[in-house]
Formats: structure tokens, C-alpha cells, sequence
């Protein structure tokens, strides 16, 4: 199949959205499908093969951070001939709802688009306010994706349509094949926390204390924190004689992020709530750590009930204390739920993930030409 | 030259708004189609999943989801949704493992269904608020259409599965539960 992908948002920088086309699509590719990827770049970026730039972008302020967008005629004209050459079976467009090249691509489309909403905002303010243009671009959308439960609601209610649910996907073989921090995870056991811990409900405190405690009986135990965050405000609140067992990596690129997961013994998500999806968990359970979640809907689904990792009561530090000193002390209960973790993983590897994308294509395309799409998807592609 | 003027100005406003009725008419039109053709495509799917269905229910010597399944492939137009949903129901009350090729081919044929009845009702929904423009109701545009109709069955989708088959990569084994 032929596929053109839109990203409203340029490659220069990255970002969820990004990484998340780029994995989708290397999965494509890796199915035996051709891809091309219409992206915002400057022209000195160095860009994947099987991306086409539509022109410089620049930045604006969108939800509450930047974005790298380009709009305008030299965009519509490069998007226009990128769809005229490229002659795609379907069109598949990222966050059609903010002023972007997505837009200019479904208004220039004529065959099948899918789109796929990330945020929950669904709407730029630019475009509500031209509403004939909105509607449009909705009318020109054969068939839409959520990649979370909640940005399938705000679909329903904002926009009058469904969607279907597709997870966001996580590149297993990227994880599991990264190399670990040098000395990590040592002999004295190590646990990790990746996230901005200065947020309540990312739950770093009841770490912070189930630490403290554990540490003070196992010489060895060592912590490994990541996310973004302010340095001393992190070891303010630990033990001044603990503060050489804690190490602080600030905010980590993708291929740290995966490194940093395969540096700990026992990766510990302790949020309180408002996780709507463990993507971290997924990220963790591929990169062969042991994991230890709150006992949250989210975290619990992901983790097949609590087969694929250890739940705890949320909020509970002496819970979770005793829960991370028993599995330290224990490793082949640690091993074996690692290893449940990669098979309970496996379901949500990019190339599993594609094959669900795929199956909205061809329900796009059934949609548009009428005909009905015989080519089993489902099958993985023969060989080892 | 005043007359000149207003000829062309009135030949302008006539071609333009011929342009935009043109228009507004095709996107009727587009809608409408589409709708048609996901509503072709679902229909194609229960069926394949009612035969589906009923190739695991012999299989399994289910005689009642062979029964449900048939009674799908066979059902009037006026009783397919109950019909439909019955089936839905019998398939989520029974225990699939995923291993022989007719199971998989049903799982396969269900979340093609999931994802066809979705677009079919986005589809018809669109369809159904074009005819609503004021224009095109006083102008018949979507007089040639049928009026589409939703197709109202509960959401088709099977119980979660079995874990899936460990990647070829890394096949850890699991451990004894």
C-alpha cells in the first residue's frame, strides 16, 4: 500500500507527536509498505530517508508550549504536489484540528484520509473561529484515530464524531537492545523514576521515603531519578549522606530515556492518579526492568492485572516500601516479572500497532471507492 | 456604458453562484457516497464475521453460537441489528484461545467489524447534517439519496485476548503462574 503521512509539526525539534509518526511509519515500512512522511523542516535538518520536507517552519506558541509549524502558499504548493506525486492509496494527517500543513493536506486530498487525534485539545482558536473551514476538514475525514481514551471523548463531545482507539505504540526492540549507564544497574540493587517529581501526582514523595528508609539497611541501593525538574530542589529534601546514592540525569533524549530504563534494577511509577495511559510503564516493562506501579485502572490494565509487574495501594508509602524490599531481596521473582513484562509488552510493539492502523486504512478506503478490502492485515509477515 | 457594466457584473454574481451551488451540490454528493460505500463495507464484514462465527461454532461443537451466526447470515434487513447483537453477545461470552486459524480469522473479522460500524456511523452522521443546510433542502440536492440510515448494534468488540504469542526476537517463557 502507498501511504502519505502529514506532520503538522516540524522534525527540527522533538516531540511526542514526531517521534510518534516516526516510529509508525519505520513500522510501515517494516511491514513492506511504502511511506512517505510530508514534515515541516529547515532545509539544513537531516532528515530520515523517507521524509519530504514542505518548507521552513516557525514557531508558535500552542498549547501552552511551541510549535514548529508551516502555513502559507509556498507550503500549499509544496503539500499539493507531494500529494499529486506521490499517489497514495490513503492519507493519513496528525492533529487535523490546529492550523498546519495538515489542514492544507486534507483540503487538497481527494481520496481516503484517516487522522489521528494526540491531545485532547482538539481545536485551535484560529480555527473555530472559521467555522466553514473547520467543517471542511471534518467532511473531508474518511475515518479517525484517539490515541488515548480521553482524546476519544473530547471527540465525541467537541466534534460530533467518534473515533477508533488505538494506543500509542512503544518501539520494543529500541528499548531492549539499549546500552545501560556505565556502573548501572550495580550489584547493590537500583530503582528509577523518570517524570517531573515536583508534581504531586506523579507520586515521587512516596519514593522519596520508601527510599530513605530502604537505603538506610541496604548499603548498596541506589536511586536513578530523570524527568525535568530544578537539581537542588530534588536533593533538598534527601538525607545528606544519601546524597552520593542518588543520581540526578535532568531531561533525557529519547535514546537516554531508553538507556536510563535499562539501568535499573526496578523501575517504580508511584503516581496518584491522572495517568491515562502507562506509557512510561510500557517503555520500562520493554526495556527489561522489573516494575512496581500503583494499583491504578491504567497502570493495572497495562500490566495484565498485576501479573506483568507489582501493584501497590496508591498513595501508600510503607506499602510500597515493603513491597520494593521484598522484591529486591528476591530476584527470581523480579526475573520472572520482567519476563511476564515482555511478553505482556509485546502488544503494544509498533509493528502490532501498525497492523490496527492498517486496518483503519482499509476501512478509509472501503469508505471512499466502495470496494472491500480482501488483504488480511492481521497477518504478520511471514519469515523468522 | 452603464449598461455594459451591470450585464457583466450580473453575468459575474450568476457564474459565481452557479460555482458555489456546484459545489455545495458535490460535497452533498461526496458525503452521501461515502456513506453508502461504509455502509457496503459493513454489511461485508458482519458477514464475514457471522461466517466466521459459525466455522468456530462447528468447530467447537458450540451449538449455540453456530445457531446465532446463522441466524445472522440469514436475518431480514429489519431484524439483522438484534440479530447482529445477539451474535456480539454469544462471541463475548465464550473463551477464545488464539491458536487455530479459524479463531483467528474471527478475532480478525470482529475488529474489522469495530472499526467499520465506527466510520459507517461518522459517515452517516455527516451525511445526514449536510442534507440539513437550509440550501440544500430548498433546492433538493439530496433528493437523488436515499437518506442514510445508522446502523444501531452495541459496540461489537471481543474480550480482551489471551496474551498474544511472545515475539520471535526474545521469547522469554512465562513463568508458572
Amino acid at each position: 500500500m502507498r501511504i502519505g503521512i502529514v506532520s503538522p509539526y516540524s522534525f527540527d525539534v522533538p516531540g511526542g507527536v514526531q517521534n510518534h509518526i516516526m516510529d509508525l511509519a519505520e513500522a510501515l515500512i517494516g511491514l513492506g509498505h511504502e511511506v512517505s512522511v510530508l514534515a515541516p523542516a529547515d532545509e539544513d535538518t537531516e532528515l530520515p530517508p523517507y521524509v519530504v520536507s514542505a518548507g521552513r517552519a516557525f514557531p508558535l506558541p500552542y498549547n501552552g508550549s511551541v510549535a514548529r509549524i508551516s502555513f502559507g502558499p509556498v507550503s500549499t504548493a509544496r503539500v499539493r504536489r507531494w500529494i499529486s506525486r506521490g499517489k497514495f492509496d490513503v492519507l493519513h494527517v496528525h492533529e487535523p484540528m490546529t492550523f498546519s500543513i495538515s489542514v492544507l493536506a486534507v483540503l487538497s486530498s481527494r481520496g481516503p484520509v484517516v487522522a489521528t487525534f494526540h491531545t485532547a485539545m482538539t481545536r485551535s482558536r484560529a480555527l473555530s473561529a472559521a467555522q466553514g473551514l473547520l467543517q471542511m476538514v471534518i467532511e473531508k475525514i474518511t475515518a479517525r484515530i484517539a490515541v488515548s481514551e480521553l482524546a476519544r471523548k473530547v471527540q465525541v463531545e467537541h466534534l460530533g464524531g467518534g473515533a477508533v482507539e488505538i494506543p500509542n505504540g512503544v518501539a520494543v526492540a529500541k528499548y531492549a537492545s539499549a546500552t545501560p549507564l556505565p556502573g548501572w544497574p550495580g550489584s547493590g540493587g537500583s530503582l528509577g523514576f523518570l517524570g517531573r517529581f515536583t508534581e504531586p501526582r506523579k507520586g515521587f514523595d512516596l519514593l522519596r521515603t520508601a527510599y530513605v528508609a530502604l537505603a538506610r539497611s541496604r548499603p548498596g541501593l541506589r536511586l536513578l531519578v530523570a524527568g525535568p525538574g530544578d537539581r537542588d530542589e530534588l536533593f533538598e529534601e534527601i538525607p545528606a549522606d544519601l546524597h552520593d546514592r542518588v543520581t540526578y540525569l535532568g531531561l533525557v533524549s529519547e535514546a537516554d530515556k531508553a538507556r536510563m530504563l535499562r539501568s535499573v534494577d526496578i523501575y517504580v511509577a508511584p503516581n496518584t492518579g491522572g495517568e491515562s495511559f502507562g506509557m512510561i510503564l510500557t517503555e520500562a516493562m520493554a526495556a527489561g526492568a522489573t516494575i512496581v506501579a500503583s494499583d491504578l485502572d491504567a497502570f493495572r490494565r497495562v500490566l495484565d492485572g498485576g501479573k506483568a509487574g507489582a501493584l501497590f495501594p496508591t498513595g501508600d508509602a510503607a506499602a510500597l516500601e515493603s513491597l520494593l524490599g521484598s522484591l529486591l531481596d528476591d530476584p527470581s521473582r523480579r526475573a520472572s516479572l520482567a519476563a511476564a513484562a515482555g511478553v505482556a509488552v509485546s502488544a503494544f510493539d509498533w509493528p502490532r500497532v501498525a497492523l490496527r492502523v492498517l486496518e483503519v486504512y482499509a476501512t478509509a478506503i472501503e469508505a471512499t471507492d466502495g470496494r472491500v478490502i480482501d488483504e488480511e492485515w492481521s497477518e504478520p509477515p511471514s519469515g523468522p | 456604458m452603464p449598461g455594459m457594466w451591470s450585464v457583466t457584473v450580473v453575468v459575474a454574481v450568476v457564474v459565481l453562484l452557479a460555482a458555489y451551488l456546484l459545489w455545495i451540490a458535490h460535497r452533498v454528493a461526496r458525503m452521501h457516497e461515502r456513506a453508502q460505500s461504509a455502509e457496503r463495507a459493513l454489511d461485508a464484514h458482519l458477514m464475514r464475521r457471522a461466517a466466521a462465527a459459525a466455522v468456530v461454532g462447528e468447530a467447537t461443537q458450540n451449538v449455540e453460537l453456530y445457531a446465532v451466526a446463522r441466524l445472522a447470515l440469514d436475518a431480514d434487513p429489519d431484524e439483522r441489528e438484534s440479530a447482529e447483537n445477539d451474535l456480539t453477545r454469544q462471541l463475548q461470552a465464550i473463551r477464545l484461545t488464539e491458536g487455530d486459524p479459524a479463531t483467528r480469522t474471527l478475532l480478525t473479522t470482529s475488529r474489522r467489524v469495530v472499526v467499520a460500524r465506527q466510520v459507517h456511523t461518522d459517515l452517516v452522521r455527516g451525511a445526514l447534517t449536510s442534507r440539513e443546510r437550509l440550501l440544500v433542502r430548498a433546492l433538493g440536492m439530496a433528493r437523488r439519496y436515499p437518506r442514510p440510515q445508522y446502523f444501531d448494534i452495541e459496540e461489537p468488540v471481543m474480550p480482551a485476548l489471551p496474551l498474544p504469542a511472545a515475539p520471535p526476537s526474545q521469547a522469554a517463557p512465562l513463568e508458572a503462574v
